[in-house]
């Protein structure tokens, strides 16, 4: 039963990570008012530059480029969201599109031997058609990780892992405790109020949207090298919008975030391991579905008035802000 | 099958008749050429008309059109195709020009044929189960093209379909029970598992095949009956569900060996990882040669090369010598030397043909992969048939609810294989019952979008 339980949870904290990592910049972003519907197209950015990356140069510097390619795409959503004041849904679904697109090009065989050489002329050879790369190597945490159940489960992974326990509770401070995290959320429940007291309403939401972004490429590199480390065209299938339901079930708080995380997480562990124990087969659907469920529920849920104030939605999500002087 | 192997023969004999057809009149024209224009010497003339036709010729390549249901580079399915059509392109003699369309969703094929056909393609290629009968309907629209379909039943042949039309499949159960012979030979937990597409006869059958390999590998060793464990992940490409699901099996049934139905090495690079934490788990090769994602725990495979089954299209298009045809790729198909060879000199796990076993690793033990090279050899011939009691250790093979399936002398028929709708008592978890039941209950939606089944992956097809 440990055993059954430590394996498990193993594969919950894994799988959970990709969506923690997303939702984490995505509350910034939506703290501010910014709706970032394009989590999905960087995501997967993310992962195929990864993929790229990784093969030419390393984990580091394709952690790096991951990120980078987060945050400009990010940048085209700013620019249209922020400064044209364009719709925020339409932009981020364009943006989603234009991700799942150009990472499948990028990532198609004959072009990324194309960008492999280019990066690296001295690649083996070998490494040219392949589609998989390492994956980012565990390292157990020397005491925690013999801690029985807990060991294993929390302990036992790779840095990403790691770095998404330290951001979490660190993001949670920045957002509630502090003076950034203040304007952040002024901005995004109160444009004008915040405005008339000096803060400067674009450069905040200019930087949570891409926090947002960078979050995003990193979670699609954590997806790639931490979890799957097969590229295939559409690898996220669709877990950037698991991660923006994510958000609301956690109401814009990074550290509800944790829990929302793994059980989704869980949710896609148990698929399997119930089919074994005896379910039916058909109930993968069940299962499957339930994500998308909690994400129709809830914003079923916070688009009545009542409830969007109880539980603290941004007032000003998804509406542009100018100044009309 | 029979049939399909003997329409293939004949068409190669049709074939070679042309070809020799052809020389002679060029010959014969060249010699009245020469004849009329009272020349010295006929030699020359001879040689401008054997120039004209070669002039012809390339100033019209065979053309060529496929259409694919994935992307190129899936690594699984729609890959293999454009492999074969490299292949075949790369070997065809004459002048050719081939093309394709990928990722084009089932309902829209009929777009795909016309923009085909509007490239001035003399023969089409679709590969999808989903295109059979839009690909049947332009068949008959357009009766001087070519149609050739993969993974149907409707043909010219089978008399469902216009003449030109042809269907074709390389069928894999027979490597699959090669690998269940291996699995059985390494196993140490005595249980095995499996990451399924669909539960569609397709791979039902698969399943099946490999868990009779397994048991009869397994309970010759030890005496005791193998057990099965199956894993649903309704997709054809999924790899982190495969991941997961091969991941619990591992986890919790205890399977050290793994086979699966899937488009992606997902579930042999999970035994790779699970190789490297010093716990034996094996898989295998699906479609492609995949023993650079799992070089220790990579243990044999099924490999495909459509290659082949292309080439005698285009061949007969080329040629004018079209006959209809349905053939199933099964292990000595298309190889020049198709009789069983000894042991010693098997060509187990070298390519050849459409359909082939992947290296055999080492860690099987030798006597096992003896027996799996003698097996392979036999099937070349058809003289041995996994689903067959000679199969399972001389027992007859029953279904899970104990039920006779085959018995006495009886192998199966294309009939019973290609309706399988039945597991083998080995395997622990009833067959999933869903004939696409969203479909059943709500068709409207379905009728409208057919898009639909594919993106909800409740349309079991290829």
């Amino acid at each position: 039963m440990i055993e059954w339980l430590e394996s498990a949870l193993h594969l919950t904290v894994q799988m959970g990570t990709v969506y923690l990592l997303a939702s984490l910049g995505e509350i910034y972003a939506e703290r501010s008012g910014i709706l970032n519907l394009g989590l999905e197209g960087m995501m997967i950015m993310g992962a195929a530059l990864s993929f790229i990356f990784t093969l030419a140069y390393g984990h580091l510097a394709a952690i790096i480029a991951s990120i980078a390619a987060g945050v400009l795409m990010s940048l085209i959503l700013a620019v249209m969201a922020i400064r044209m004041r364009l719709n925020q849904v339409v932009t981020g679904l364009a943006l989603t599109m234009l991700g799942l697109g150009l990472s499948g090009f990028l990532a198609s065989p004959e072009i990324r031997r194309g960008i492999l050489l280019t990066l690296n002329p001295n690649i083996p050879e070998k490494l040219l058609g392949i589609q998989q790369a390492p994956t980012l190597p565990e390292y157990p945490i020397p005491i925690l990780s013999e801690i029985p159940l807990v060991g294993e489960a929390f302990f036992h992974h790779n840095p990403l892992v790691y770095a998404s326990y330290a951001a979490a509770p660190l993001m949670w401070y920045i957002l509630f405790k502090t003076r950034l995290g203040l304007s952040l959320r002024s901005v995004g429940e109160d444009p004008a109020a915040a405005d008339s007291l000096g803060v400067n309403v674009f450069l905040v939401r200019y930087l949570a949207t891409m926090i947002s972004g960078g979050f995003a490429g990193l979670a699609g590199a954590y997806l790639f090298l931490g979890f799957q480390p097969f590229w295939n065209e559409g690898m996220t299938a669709g877990k950037g919008f698991i991660a923006l339901s994510l958000v609301i079930l956690s109401t814009w708080n990074p550290l509800r975030a944790i829990l929302g995380a793994y059980l989704f997480g869980g949710i896609e562990t148990l698929q399997f391991r119930l089919q074994l124990m005896g379910w039916k087969a058909q109930s993968p659907y069940f299962l499957a579905m339930l994500p998308y469920l909690v994400a129709i529920i809830t914003l079923t849920l916070i688009s009545l008035e009542n409830v969007r104030k109880r539980i603290g939605v941004p007032a000003s999500l998804g509406v542009p802000y100018s100044r009309e002087e | 099958m029979r049939s399909a192997r003997i329409s293939r023969r004949r068409f190669l004999g049709v074939a070679k008749e042309a070809a020799i057809g052809g020389v002679v009149a060029a010959g014969l024209a060249g010699a009245v050429a020469g004849y009329l224009g009272g020349a010295s010497s006929v030699a020359p003339e001879t040689k401008t008309v054997t120039e004209t036709v070669t002039r012809k010729a390339e100033a019209k390549p065979l053309k060529v059109g496929y259409v694919y249901v994935g992307p190129v580079g899936d690594y699984g399915w729609s890959y293999g195709h454009d492999r074969g059509r490299k292949w075949a392109d790369e070997r065809f003699g004459l002048p050719i020009e081939s093309f394709y369309l990928e990722k084009v969703p089932e309902a829209e094929v009929g777009g795909a044929i016309e923009t085909l056909i509007g490239k001035g393609a003399d023969l089409i290629i679709t590969t999808s189960f989903g295109y059979m009968d839009q690909t049947a309907e332009y068949a008959e629209k357009y009766p001087d093209k070519y149609f050739v379909h993969i993974s149907g039943y409707r043909s010219g042949a089978a008399g469902n379909a216009p003449q030109n039309m042809s269907a074709a499949f390389a069928e894999f159960y027979q490597l699959y029970y090669l690998n269940g012979l291996a699995a059985g030979a390494v196993t140490e937990s005595g249980v095995v598992g499996y990451v399924a597409a669909f539960p569609i006869p397709e791979v039902v059958r698969h399943i099946n095949a490999f868990v009779l390999g397994a048991n009869y590998a397994y309970k010759k060793r030890t005496g005791k009956n193998i057990k099965a464990h199956v894993e649903w992940i309704f997709n054809w490409v999924a790899p982190d569900k495969a991941r997961s699901a091969a991941i619990a099996l591992i986890e919790e049934k205890n399977c050290d060996v793994l086979a699966f139905t899937e488009d992606t090495p997902s579930v042999l690079q999970v035994a790779e990882e699970y190789q490297k934490k010093e716990k034996k788990v094996w898989s295998f090769s699906h479609y492609s040669d995949m023993r650079e994602y799992g070089p220790k725990a990579h243990l044999t495979g099924q490999i495909a090369n459509w290659g082949p089954i292309y080439l005698d299209f285009y061949r007969m298009v080329s040629t004018k010598s079209w006959i209809s045809v349905d053939i199933w790729g099964r292990i000595g198909d298309y190889i020049p030397y198709r009789w069983r060879k000894p042991v010693e000199e098997s060509t187990a796990g070298q390519p050849e043909g459409v359909v082939y076993l992947a290296p055999l690793n080492q860690a099987i033990p030798e006597e096992w992969r003896a027996e799996i090279k003698r097996r392979y050899e036999e099937m070349k011939e058809l003289l041995f048939e996994p689903f067959s009691v000679e199969g399972n250790l001389g027992e007859p093979i029953r279904d899970q609810s104990g039920e006779v399936r085959i018995s006495g002398s009886e192998r199966a028929d294309h009939q019973m294989l290609w309706s399988m709708d039945w597991l083998v008592e080995y395997v622990e978890e009833p067959l999933p019952k869903v004939k696409e039941p969203l479909r059943q209950a709500f068709p409207l939606p379905f009728l409208y979008f057919p898009r639909l089944g594919r993106c909800s992956g409740l349309g079991a097809t290829r």
